[in-house]
């Protein structure tokens, strides 16, 4: 039979929950390949590798559906990052956070980091759009990153637009404020039984983000890998100390798990 | 026989109904109706086991039926089986046979049958007596697994996980040949109904949910939620401690041993019934199709119909299925032609991914070279579909040699290129002609990119051993695009093959290039020929509008005097004053054999305006000190200045301009021949400020001065001829020459004569005037003519005057200053001898400030005491002495 476990070994899972029609798998290829295509609803769960700096993420990108919220737990079994997704156009996606997604994070490492994502802001904020200007650069309206976004290729808005109607058609209303997502999020802090002054802030762990513009994408990802990154040196160094020793990611060869031989 | 032409017949009713384009697998009939149960239809397959050859199949009705299976290659390279039966045998039990598993080193077959596990023996399907007498038998069981990866490191022992229909546990044994033991019974949470071993890990499909138990250590894991009421769970041990389950919504789900999945699900249909992996594929089996996922992208990748399908199952590695009637065999294609079949589809991704999948399968430097042509084959295809970011990457990984790549424009590589391209084909164009289907905008855009692709690879390793076609190439597609890279691949060290280019770059009027090329070529001499016929007009090529000075340049650097000697005539002939930069700007070889002055003089000799610039930048660049050369570029002024003179009209600024130089030159220098030059022009009238200056050189001052005076009447020349003539020498030397000048002046002027030499006085007295300090008052007092009034010397003589007064005075202070100083010291000294003067070491000299060592010291003024070192170096520099000193000198 063939060894079917050799892979390039993630040294780190990021998990995205949410709702289904959030915009997950949009956000995930927006990062992933820049762009903002056609999705279908996902089936079941797909992941993606990142290279980051040395190392290996596992991205997954979950279904919303009902039908597969039974698998939610098993996807987030050792997860060092979950995002929690939900659309700032649509209320009910943030309580399902709290009523469907929130206990499926049981199974997460006990040091996860928690991002509380409010997805399709272009359809409510001008901002969104307006960071889209001629030449492509994302300035960040909240000015509290520094990070650049990518250069976004948009199809079809012209610069600058007279009002914000003119973005789409029509914004439509926003029914999560930033003050929601913040008291959802001080409430996760307490069904983790976190303590909010040891925690990151919610301030910096709440975003909110456009996979159709690229807003604040690469904002939230790489702010995510930048904090696992700890539990990453963390889990390398435990597998330097366990029995189990995997000579593959050492570079040594011979069979992928030696059973020490003294017990 | 009639059994292969039904073979052909089913797989084309597959394939016509196979939906996707990949073809991963075969099903191969193994063992067919016929053999098994005839017309009888009511018997149904239930199970199989298989093992090696042997083929095992349980039925409906009771029986196993053992076959041996052979694989048949025919000559097409097409695979069959035949089947041979051995034996069949009633088990006696009136129940289907549920479960068959070979344990084949204790040469047994586990049976599951109405409830009952037992064991049989392989050759003659007889059932085992207990070692202890009576049948080894374990009652009361729905399902039975076998562990792949035992623990206990027996071989002639199988590990054998059981569950029973009425309690909630699952229980371990080990089966020997003739008895089983229970080791290990460990209680579920809810009724199992589907079980799978590895190691001590036992994944376990419960009523509602999938879990892992290990049954050392009792640890549970729950994988995730299911109803067994909706349907039939699949646990299925994929590899080392790794699972395949089925999970709502028709998932494929993969678990390890840890609960965590780390493969995305693959989707199936809700009614699949059995699954089993076939690297890099998922197999599975509904009660319609067998669909083919691939693990690398999730993506289904082949369907194939399959009615009544009962039972799916790999051993060791082969796929084997069951209908309720037939047995058939799912075999791979080799892994090369589904890749091969992708990319005929154009299908590149999944073909790179499979490739790349395939790593592990293929022994190390096979896979290198198949994964290479993949990648190059895709880089064509990427090609094709001018996606050239994408073929470019698909050839850089590949390490396409780039000649495949050359090789499709036509002519571009050299005729003695060995080049020939490989085979199998990389790809499906003949050219690129039949590349772009005559559309010649995409070639264009094929040609910029062969273009940026080459200009890229040719300094890397890629052109290693192909330099000279990469090269050759490239200038061919510069030249033949216009592009500008095709002077800096000239001007770079290149390989191209001069013999190949000259007629393409010919056709395109690079002549400019070629004479580049003929260069790197060390061709030199056909290069400057072909040059000057451009410039010459008779070649068009507009590369460089300043190729004439291009040419001077290159003959100005070359080290190959023989080519200075041939083509620097052409050069001169055509501009002078440029040409002649080919001597004068040559950079300064070490070498000494380099040109000489005496041999480019010589050459330049017919022409008169070469060699004068020649000489000139030998005197005054090269500042060369050499009489022959200075008298050498004196003469060619003076010739360059009569020849000028000789011509009617003369043209005055021309002239005037040749007669500047050559004084200029016949002041500055002295080391001309002065005696030879005055003999050219003793008697030339119209050059006498020239004979003048040559007079001066020859110190004969009263000749100079003579013909300045009296022959040109020229004063103010005469003035500065005494400030040129003297500028080197000493005042005594000057006012020798003033008064030399005075002379002339008075000489020529006798106190009674006319209008003449009154002029020479006037010039007389303004010389005095201006040049007062000059002259020795008192001789020229006595020289001047008694009559001269004197307000006409006034301010020659009160300058005069004033000197004389001067001098008293400043003579008649310092006297006066000497002598109170004197006095003064005389009164201290009085004074001071009288006293006691203390030297002690604590005491410092007031000049230096150090202490004093021994008791010799001098008494300034006052009774100070100072070294004697001190004062003396006082003396030296005190300022009272350096004004008496300097004194005599101030006026
Ligand atoms: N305007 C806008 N539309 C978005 C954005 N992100 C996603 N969408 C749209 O929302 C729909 C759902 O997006 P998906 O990414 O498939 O949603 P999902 O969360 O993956 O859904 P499931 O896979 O079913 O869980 C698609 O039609 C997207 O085009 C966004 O930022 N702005
Ligand atoms: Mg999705």
């Amino acid at each position: 039979m063939p060894d079917l476990s050799k892979m390039k070994k993630p040294d780190v899972k990021v998990v995205l929950l949410g709702d289904m029609n959030v915009g997950k798998t949009s956000l995930l290829h927006r990062y992933m390949e820049r762009k903002f295509k056609d999705t279908v609803s996902t089936v079941g769960g797909a992941f993606f590798l990142k290279q980051w700096g040395p190392y290996n993420i596992s991205i997954w990108d979950t279904a919303g559906r009902e039908q597969f919220h039974g698998l939610g737990s098993m996807y987030c079994r050792g997860a060092a990052a979950v995002i929690l997704t939900y659309d700032v156009t649509n209320w009910q996606s943030l309580a399902e956070i709290e009523e469907r997604f929130l206990s499926l994070t049981d199974t997460a490492n006990h040091d996860c980091i928690y991002a509380l994502v409010g997805n399709k802001a272009d359809l409510t904020d001008p901002k969104v759009h307006l960071s889209q200007d001629a030449d492509g650069q994302t300035k960040d309206p909240t000015g509290g990153d520094e990070e650049r976004t990518e250069p976004q290729v948009l199809s079809a808005v012209p610069t600058p637009p007279a009002s914000p109607t003119s973005f789409s058609g029509l914004v439509l209303h926003k029914q999560v404020t930033r003050d929601d997502a913040l008291s959802l999020y001080e409430r996760i802090l307490r069904y983790k039984g976190l303590d909010e002054k040891s925690s990151l802030p919610a301030d910096k762990m709440c975003f909110e983000t456009s996979a159709k513009t690229g807003y604040n994408v690469d904002v939230l990802f790489e702010t995510l890998f930048d904090l696992v990154l700890p539990s990453i040196l963390r889990k390398r160094h435990e597998n330097r100390e366990s029995p189990t020793v995997d000579l593959e990611d050492s570079g040594g060869v011979g069979s992928k798990r030696a059973r020490s031989s003294c017990c | 026989m009639n059994c292969v032409v039904d073979v052909c017949l089913f797989s084309f009713s597959l394939d016509v109904l196979s939906e996707m384009s990949v073809k991963a697998f075969e099903l191969v009939p193994a063992v067919e109706r016929d053999l098994l149960m005839g017309d009888k239809a009511r018997i149904n397959i239930e199970c199989i086991e298989c093992c090696g050859k042997h083929l095992y199949v349980g039925t409906n009705d009771c029986f196993i039926h053992h076959f041996l299976l052979d694989e048949v290659t025919s000559s097409k390279g097409k695979l069959t089986y035949s089947a041979q039966k051995l034996l069949h045998k009633y088990l006696g039990l009136k129940k289907p046979v549920a479960e068959l598993r070979a344990a084949s080193a204790l040469e047994r077959l586990i049976v599951l049958c109405d409830g009952i596990v037992f064991l049989v023996d392989m050759v003659t399907l007889e059932s085992v007596p207990s070692a202890a007498g009576g049948g080894v038998r374990i009652r009361g069981v729905t399902a039975f697994c076998i562990n792949e990866n035992p623990v206990n490191g027996d071989p002639f022992c199988v590990e054998m996980g059981v569950l029973s229909s009425k309690r909630r546990t699952v229980q371990v044994y080990m089966v020997f040949e003739d008895r089983v033991q229970l080791v290990k019974e460990v209680n579920t949470p809810e009724q199992p109904c589907a079980v799978s071993l590895d190691g001590y890990f036992l994944c376990l499909a419960l009523t509602t949910q999938y879990m892992i138990l290990n049954y050392n250590t009792g640890a549970a894991q729950d994988l995730f939620p299911y109803d067994s009421e909706e349907k039939r769970p699949i646990v299925k041990r994929i590899s080392r401690e790794e699972f395949l389950l089925a999970a709502p919504g028709g998932l494929g789900m993969f678990a390890n041993a840890e609960g965590v999945s780390q493969r995305a699900p693959v989707s199936w249909s809700e009614s699949v019934i059995a699954a089993a992996v076939c690297f890099p594929y998922v197999v599975a089996l509904d009660e319609n199709f067998i669909t083919i996922h691939s693990m690398l992208d999730q993506q289904l990748k082949q369907t194939l119909s399959f009615r009544d399908g009962q039972v799916l199952q790999d051993f060791e590695g082969k796929v084997m299925l069951a209908s309720t009637k037939a047995v058939y065999v799912l075999v791979p294609l080799p892994m090369e032609r589904q890749i091969q079949d992708l990319l005929a589809n154009h299908r590149v991704e999944e073909a790179l991914i499979l490739t790349e999948g395939a790593q592990r399968n293929i022994p190390k430097d096979k896979f290198q070279i198949l994964h290479r042509r993949i990648l190059q084959q895709a880089g064509f295809i990427k090609f094709g579909q001018l996606q050239f970011l994408e073929a470019q990457e698909h050839f850089r990984k590949g390490q396409l040699d780039v000649r495949e790549l050359i090789s499709l424009y036509p002519l571009l590589l050299p005729v003695s290129s060995t080049f020939t391209r490989c085979h199998p084909p990389l790809h499906e164009f003949a050219d690129l002609n039949h590349l772009a289907q005559g559309d010649q905008e995409k070639v264009l855009q094929c040609k910029k990119f062969l273009i940026t692709y080459l200009g890229e690879v040719r300094s890397t390793e890629v052109a290693n051993g192909c330099r000279e076609d990469v090269d050759t190439a490239l200038l061919k597609l510069y030249a033949e695009q216009n592009h500008n890279s095709l002077l800096d691949l000239l001007a770079s060290d290149n390989a191209c093959v001069l013999a190949d280019c000259i007629p393409w770059l010919e056709k395109y009027h690079k002549y400019f290039a070629l004479g580049l090329l003929y260069h790197c070529n060390g061709q030199d001499s056909a290069a400057l020929q072909l040059w000057i016929r451009v410039v010459d007009g008779e070649l068009q090529d507009c590369t460089r509008s300043d190729l004439y000075e291009y040419i001077v340049d290159f003959l100005c650097c070359t080290s190959n005097l023989d080519l200075v000697w041939k083509y620097a005539d052409w050069a001169l002939r055509k501009d002078p004053s440029k040409g002649v930069h080919i001597f004068t700007k040559r950079p300064a070889f070490t070498d000494q054999s380099d040109l000489s002055p005496d041999d480019v003089i010589s050459y330049l000799g017919k022409n008169q305006q070469a060699l004068l610039l020649y000489v000139e930048h030998l005197v005054l660049e090269k500042r060369i000190q050499k009489e022959m050369i200075h008298t050498n570029l004196a003469v060619l002024y003076l010739e360059r200045v009569l020849s000028l003179l000789s011509k009617s009209p003369t043209d005055e600024e021309q002239l005037t301009r040749a007669r500047e130089k050559l004084q200029a030159f016949l002041r500055e220098s002295s080391l001309y021949r002065a005696r030879f030059i005055l003999g050219k022009i003793d008697n030339c009238e119209k050059l006498l400020l020239e004979r003048a200056t040559l007079h001066g050189k020859l110190e004969e001052h009263d000749t100079a001065l003579h013909i300045l005076v009296h022959k040109l009447r020229d004063f103010s020349s005469a003035e500065a001829f005494c400030m040129w003539a003297s500028s080197s020498r000493d005042s005594a030397y000057q006012r020798q020459l003033f008064h030399l000048l005075l002379g002339v002046y008075l000489d020529g002027s006798p106190p009674a004569a006319g209008a003449g030499s009154s002029e020479l006085q006037m010039a007389a007295v303004d010389l005095l005037n201006r040049h007062g300090e000059v002259f020795d008052a008192v001789c020229v007092l006595r020289m001047l003519p008694d009559g001269w009034s004197l307000q006409l010397l006034r301010p020659f003589l009160n300058r005069a005057v004033r000197a004389s007064m001067h001098a008293c005075r400043t003579s008649q202070i310092a006297l006066g200053l000497a002598h109170s100083e004197n006095l003064q010291l005389l009164h201290d000294r009085l004074k001071e001898v009288r006293k006691p003067i203390f030297v002690s070491e604590k005491k410092g000299c007031h000049l230096c400030h150090n202490t004093f060592s021994e008791p010799n010291v001098v008494c300034l003024p006052g009774g100070v005491p100072v070294h004697t070192h001190c004062v003396a170096q006082r003396v030296r520099d005190s300022p009272t002495k350096k004004r008496l000193t300097n004194s005599s000198n101030h006026t």
